[in-house]
């Protein structure tokens, strides 16, 4: 019983700082349940697959009902990140533990890193829409052509077949370490494809969906999910998600930013000596 | 004014999103029955739950068995972008957006091939 409340309530942290910080629940959830609970990284990597569907789902559904989101956008990346989860769930029940471990710690590093580097400010993003062109102009008479189909209010999308490399790219990443992969795709979007940043970040929202559920239909079948770990652990980071954005606004993300830079290199190093 | 092939677009949307939620409260209602089951049963989850066994899974829901709710939510968690894809693929269709509808299309293939390819590498 005990068990079951420590991982409600690393689930909910997870899922809290997650939120707090812009990162999905699954850069904490790994290392929450291998170093913390001793779990196969592997089995972490379902279970941690499984709460970022669940938060996924529920914060797109709000995106997509304020129409903040590129449906038609995310859906085409989409078919690449499946693609790529394809491979990559596939590859994972090939990998030696040690190796993803390794590539973990890197990530964690990485991320750490990049949030020490990152202006302090609200990890939510702050870009606003680009304003909506109203002004009656000449009917262009071409036809549209893909990029144009998948242009939003007031934006033009470039760059298309980077961000089908990328998506597939961000696919592998999130089939084999159990993230979302948002830390590759909203940058692509956002820096690459002209996406203003709130869109991008709604629309990586989106497609962690797909991207999950294609890796975890993979584990599933493997037996790589554990519903008594699973349940727990989604249950915290959903509650600990919901809560995490409703407190984005009144916390000061400093030293929260700071902390956070601390508890990642721990655990990259951590995941490193794993690997050794 | 906003033109109707827009409007439909945009309802479309609203329709997904609200059944994306509304699947994801169904799910987290489902696992926190099977949790608290599992806990007031004083499992501890570190022991290791059973493996999806679809033929078991009423069996269990009807005998108040914490498996068969939690892979119940599970598998609801999972459904729920797969059946995102299916109703935006109705909706292109219904527009007359073929290349969004190959797309919705090439996604589910993608998952379907996944399941068969992880079912074979099992066998």
């Amino acid at each position: 019983m005990i068990v079951g409340l420590w991982m409600l309530g690393g689930g909910a942290a997870a899922g809290v700082f997650g939120s707090l910080l812009g990162l999905g629940g699954g850069i904490l959830i790994v290392p929450l349940l291998t170093l913390g609970f001793g779990l196969p990284l592997r089995e972490a990597v379902g279970v941690s697959l499984v709460c970022v569907i669940m938060t996924s789902s529920a914060a797109a559904g709000v995106y997509l009902e304020r129409h903040v989101a590129n449906l038609r956008l995310g859906m085409t990346l989409e078919l690449f990140t499946a693609i790529g989860a394809l491979v990559g769930g596939s590859i994972a029940f090939l990998v030696d533990e040690r190796i993803l471990s390794l590539l973990f710690a890197l990530l964690l590093a990485y991320v750490a890193f990049s949030m020490f580097r990152a202006p302090v400010g609200n990890a939510s993003p702050s870009v606003d829409l680009a304003t909506v062109d109203d002004e009656p102009g000449v009917e262009d008479p071409s036809p549209p052509t893909v990029l144009d189909r998948l242009a939003g209010d007031g934006y033009e999308v470039r760059n298309l077949g980077r961000g089908l490399v990328g998506a597939t790219g961000a696919g592998v990443a999130s089939s084999l370490l159990g993230i979302g992969g948002g830390i590759i795709k909203v940058p692509l979007m956002h820096l690459s494809m002209g996406v203003p940043l709130r869109v991008a970040t709604a629309t990586s929202n989106l497609m962690i969906g797909i991207t999950g559920a294609a890796s975890a239909v993979i584990y599933l079948v493997h037996g790589g999910i554990d519903p008594y770990v699973a349940g727990p652990t989604a249950i915290g980071v959903f509650v600990g998600a919901t809560a995490g954005s409703r407190l984005a606004h009144r916390i000061g993300l400093r030293y929260l930013r700071l902390l956070f830079v601390v508890v990642l290199s721990y655990t990259a190093i951590q995941m490193l000596i794993r690997a050794l | 004014m906003i033109d109707p092939g827009r409007a439909g677009a945009r309802h479309a949307e609203r329709l997904i999103g609200r059944l994306l939620i509304g699947i994801t409260y169904l799910a987290v209602l489902l696992l926190l029955v099977g949790v608290a089951l599992l806990i007031g049963a004083g499992v501890s989850p570190l022991a290791g739950g059973p493996r999806l066994d679809v033929g078991r899974l009423v069996a269990d829901l009807l005998a108040l068995q914490p498996t068969g709710f939690l892979w119940l939510g599970l598998l609801a968690v999972i459904a729920a972008p797969i059946t995102r894809v299916t109703i935006a693929m109705l909706a292109y269709a219904r527009d007359g957006d073929w290349l969004m509808v190959g797309v919705s299309a090439g996604i589910l293939v993608v998952i379907a091939i996944a399941v068969v390819s992880a079912v074979v590498a099992t066998v």
